[in-house]
């Protein structure tokens, strides 16, 4: 390698050692450092072929897209060298990364197979030995996948599918019950009951009951799926009601009779969601749980509900009805009835991990119960009381960090307390994060003719810091109320950057700040006007463009916001000269994101 | 077939369902906790099945799931914990757990601060202090996440070294009332004020921007950065009754870039009204401490603690500590994947703008005659100096003397992303949407490349 190759290789593999995420920017850079220098093209193959073997598995798939634009672009001989070890080094990748990279990584198979433009317009990319190894490659691999599948089912018997056929037509006997008049429905009962017939038979080879056993499997994952949209469809639907009743309880007139009754029968969730479901058709998980492992989990379940028992006894929380009881009796006397209670019981037991927070919150709160930090002497701080063993610490005053607040907040883990006023302040948090959320995802609201979603996006930007003069004054409990959330309140204290006349250099260029509400009206006004499938703010501002007069001369203007000069451009559908992302108000040129920015920021002030 | 003979044997076999997506389940004995360091660009997702876990002191809720990046993090074990995590890059063996050795330390401290906030209207007033790679912020995270939990307190958080960018780009001296709930999931432990809605209350820092990376290359206008810093910290516990009864938690810079005598130390315990000092520091480092409280005793008496390093924290090496500062950056315009921000690229001309720059006593040595140390220095408008270059944004008026610019107030940060020297125009990425202020800047040592 000669001085000057070995600056260019140097460049190019310092450039390949920052791909370290997906940047479009260094792979152009190094498809423009290898169109240009065909001549250390070996060297360049080497350096990326060593860069994808070596580096991390989740930034493989960044170096294979660099290859790949290279290829695409520069074409020979990078095709060429590169076909070579393809094969392997796909492979590899391939069985290192996850599997949304692999999806990736076929998708940009795909587009190897198809003819492309540096090989002439007629062959694949690589040589298609290379490509095709791979693609055999991939349909083994996706088989594997498949087989792996059906292994992890239990071995079929009669009895198990006849089973699974009693659950599959249950469930589409409720869905009958909804849809009293689908015929598919009622042809699929006809169906099941037909195959339980043949299976009792028992004319049925181990093959033919594999296949029957997939094919049920199939059946009920679509079941499954139409339970659940229309479960989701409740939801949703619910989620209406309530919000149609808080409408109605706020304007508080409204007849009885329009207060929206729940829906249908179905009110309440359909039993196969609770988690009960049955051991073959329920979420592969569950299906591929090995039953020594499922022993194992029953095992340690055990130990942990006697654990459970015992420190429950302990403290006292467990009724142990005397032998002379009423109770006792009748559990005596009635054997057959006491098994199905149990049963029932055992159904209805909440789960351990629920149980052991209920002790170890009463223990907290016992141990809390006769502390007070102000008179403990071992708190006074000095070098012998901090680094000393303190039990009063470690024994009960912790908990009140912890479990002596015992209503911890499933979205924040923020801790709340008992008492009445503690209580009010979890609702009024609780109320909060639900309000955020709503604000988080978007407002979306429902269009009841058309069924259409409008949403808002919740786009947001960092606030400039307060003035001295301003912090100095500030008092958090602005922010941290829960009564309200930013931009419901008006008088939210922000930046007072007064001086801030945004004067303009020269000559009146910039009309920013002179826009009135008015005018922001008039825009708004306007994006209805035109924009017929209004989904997202934002996007359709970016979206907004105006057509080149004919009598202008300048096919550039320069928007006063931010200064960016704006080049038209030619749209192919519409046959017309353009500026994209531009607005006229008064005459004035303008981005319409800047100038909506502009005018939002305003207002806001 | 015979094109992959590999294939069917069954070591390739199970190699195809090694699924990177795999989760683990960890089981977390009381009083332990789990170092995590994430290899960069990689991403970690933990979820609480049960217990209580906290991370420097903020505890995580129950089956939510939390992601954590470019990061180093202790995991600790309030009472037995059962968790499942998933990171394709952290192999399934050797993690490191270990026992919590230094807690008992921690929650001894806390409920002796707690009594003080009890007993007065005037809280405890704590100043941490020890060699790098201590555990400081750690600690003062931790005392800010429990000061918070019994009670609504807000205790006032300030950081006064300006490696760290908390609530802030790197380079700032900060004092933030921690008013609620950090954000486990942040290095810099949570977001500014936003113009919308993110899923925590965010805080309200006051900034001051010293703007070089260390401290000795102009000790003077760092200690004026602390002094403006304390003026308006002692203000706002005039008329902040909350923040005043719940205290303050100091961060300070390593030992080592302090002056050899603690005199410094001296000075922030008296602008501060420091009434505690904590210093981290194992018993072989037996003398340094001697120093230091022989130095201190005259102005907090026996108010000075030694505890050893904490045991959750991470040695941080340059690199790491240069990605922290990148990270801290990037949220500053861009938030984080759950509080997404939209910044602005905004244009100006070189006429439309002013930068200043602060003495670099270090590089200055010699060449200029360093008469006052506190003056800006005029920044010619160039390519090399400002492309990429973190600017912070003063209140002060363009036309501004240098002495004006120097002692304004901080209105935020903006990031040089272009300088076109042919057009004579620059790019600058703003967090907030509109023109670039019509306000004097001042350079920071800091650059990001996006
Ligand atoms: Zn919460
Ligand atoms: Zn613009």
């Amino acid at each position: 390698m000669d001085k000057e190759t070995e600056i260019i290789v140097k460049d190019f593999t310092s450039v390949l050692d920052e791909l370290t995420f997906n940047s479009r920017p260094i792979i152009t850079t190094l498809t423009k450092i290898a169109e240009e220098n065909i001549s250390c093209a070996q060297y360049f193959v080497d350096a990326l072929e060593s860069r994808i073997e070596k580096c991390m598995p989740s930034q493989k798939l960044y170096a294979f897209y660099a290859l790949d634009s290279i290829c695409k672009n520069a074409g020979s001989p990078y095709t060429i060298y590169f076909s070579r070890n393809l094969f392997s080094l796909y492979r590899k990748t391939y069985l290192l990364v996850d599997n949304v990279t692999r999806t990736k990584l076929i998708n940009m198979f795909k587009t190897w197979m198809t003819p492309n433009e540096t090989t002439g317009g007629s062959l694949p990319l690589f040589e298609r030995g290379a490509l095709e190894r791979i693609e055999q490659f991939l349909i083994k691999a996706s088989a594997l996948h498949q087989k792996n599948f059906q292994s992890m089912l239990p071995t079929p018997t009669v009895p198990l599918l006849l089973r699974e056929i009693d659950k599959l037509a249950g469930l589409t006997n409720e869905r009958l019950r909804d849809q009293p008049n689908d015929q598919k429905l009622q042809t699929k009962l006809m169906v099941l009951s037909q195959l339980k017939q043949e299976l009792q038979r028992g004319k049925l080879s181990l093959d033919a009951l594999k296949q029957v056993q997939l094919q049920l499997t199939e059946v009920f994952a679509q079941d499954q799926q139409v339970l659940q949209e229309r479960v989701r469809y409740q939801q949703f639907q619910q989620e209406q009601q309530l919000k149609q009743r808080e409408r109605s309880t706020t304007t508080s007139s409204l007849e009885p009779t329009e207060t929206p009754m729940p829906l249908g029968t179905n009110n309440s969730p359909s039993p196969l969601f609770n988690g009960s479901v049955s051991s073959l058709f329920g979420n592969v998980s569950r299906i591929v749980t090995p039953e020594d492992f499922a022993e194992m989990e029953k095992a340690s379940k055990l130990t942990s509900i006697q654990t459970l028992f015992h420190s429950l006894n302990g403290a006292g929380l467990i009724f142990t009805p005397p032998k002379e009881s009423i109770v006792t009796l009748f559990d005596k006397i009635d054997s057959t009835n006491k098994l199905n209670s149990k049963k029932a019981k055992n159904n209805n037991l909440p789960s351990i991990s629920f149980l052991q927070d209920v002790v170890s919150n009463c223990k907290a709160y016992f141990a809390t119960a006769n502390v007070n930090i102000l008179n403990t002497p071992t708190l006074q701080l000095s070098q012998q009381n901090i680094v000393n063993d303190n039990p009063v610490v470690t024994k009960s005053l912790i908990h009140l960090l912890y479990r002596n607040k015992p209503n911890k907040c499933s979205t924040c883990g923020k801790r709340f307390g008992n008492s009445i006023e503690e209580r009010k302040l979890q609702t009024a948090h609780l109320d909060w994060h639900f309000r955020i959320n709503k604000r988080i995802k978007g407002s979306s609201t429902t269009n009841a003719q058309t069924n259409a979603m409008t949403s808002q996006k919740n786009i947001q930007s960092r606030n400039w810091y307060l003035h001295d003069s301003q912090w100095v004054k500030f008092n958090d409990d602005e922010i941290v109320s829960t009564q309200n959330t930013f931009n419901e309140n008006p008088k939210q204290t922000i930046a007072d950057v007064d001086q801030q006349k945004y004067a303009s250099g020269s000559n009146g260029s910039s009309t920013a700040t002179n826009i009135q509400m008015s005018n922001f009206e008039d825009m708004l006004s306007l994006n209805k006007n035109d924009a017929n499938n209004s989904t997202s703010e934002t996007a359709d501002l970016s979206k907004k463009y105006v057509i080149v007069p004919e009598s202008t001369e300048d096919m550039t203007f320069q928007c006063p916001v931010c200064k960016d000069s704006v080049t038209s451009v030619y749209d192919e559908e519409l046959g017309e000269w353009i500026w994209k992302n531009t607005v006229i108000i008064n005459g004035k040129k303008f981005h319409s994101t800047c100038y909506y920015e502009t005018i939002k920021n305003n207002s806001s002030l | 077939m015979s094109l992959l003979p590999g294939l069917t044997d069954s070591n390739q076999a199970t190699d195809l369902f090694v699924d990177a997506n795999e989760v683990h389940k960890l089981v977390l004995k009381e009083e332990t906790e789990w170092k995590v360091e994430i290899p960069s660009s990689s991403k970690l997702t933990i979820t609480i099945r049960s217990g209580i876990a906290e991370i420097f002191g903020t505890e995580l809720a129950n089956d939510v799931e939390y992601t954590f990046s470019n990061w180093k993090i202790s995991l600790s074990a309030v009472e037995n914990v059962i968790l499942e995590w998933k990171c394709p890059d952290i192999p399934n063996k050797d993690l490191m757990i270990e026992p919590n050795t230094t807690s008992k330390y921690v929650y001894n401290l806390h409920f002796g601060l707690e009594k003080m906030r009890n007993s007065s209207f005037n809280g405890p007033r704590i100043l941490v202090v020890g060699n790098a790679n201590s555990g400081k912020t750690t600690l003062c995270r931790t005392l800010c996440s429990y000061a918070i939990k019994f009670k609504s307190y807000q205790p006032l958080f300030i950081n006064l070294n300006p490696h760290e960018g908390i609530f802030s780009p790197p380079g700032c001296l900060t004092a933030t009332p921690i008013s609620d709930i950090l954000d486990v999931q942040s290095q810099t432990w949570g977001q500014s004020m936003t113009s919308g809605a993110t899923e925590l209350h965010s805080k309200q820092p006051i900034v001051k921007n010293f703007g070089l990376e260390n401290i000795s290359e102009n000790r003077s206008l760092y200690w004026d950065n602390m002094n403006q810093l304390s003026n308006a910290v002692n203000e706002r516990l005039q008329n902040d009754v909350i923040v005043q009864r719940s205290g303050c938690i100091l961060n300070t810079p390593s030992l080592s870039d302090l002056d050899e005598e603690f005199n410094e130390l001296v000075t922030i315990i008296d602008r501060f009204k420091v009434n505690i000092v904590v210093v981290l520091a194992e018993q072989d480092e037996f003398t340094l401490f001697e120093k230091v409280k022989e130095t201190l005793r005259p102005y907090i008496g026996d108010f000075l603690i030694r505890l050893p390093k904490l045991s959750g924290r991470f040695e941080a090496d340059d690199a790491y500590k240069r990605s922290l500062q990148r990270t801290a950056i990037k949220e500053y315009f861009y938030g984080t994947p759950k509080t997404i921000l939209s910044p602005y690229a905004s244009g100006a001309d070189f006429e439309e703008i002013t930068v200043w720059k602060p003495i670099n006593m270090v590089e200055a040595q010699g060449t200029t005659s360093t008469s006052n140390p506190l003056q800006l220095l005029p920044v010619t408008v160039d390519a090399s100096t400002l492309q990429h270059a973190l600017v912070a944004i003063s209140y002060a008026d363009r036309k501004s003397s240098s002495s004006e610019v120097q002692k304004a107030s901080i209105l935020g940060f903006g990031l040089i992303t272009e300088v076109n020297e042919k057009k004579r125009k620059i790019r600058i990425l703003l967090p907030v949407p509109g023109r670039l202020p019509n306000k004097a800047m001042i350079l920071t040592s800091y650059r990001y490349l996006e």
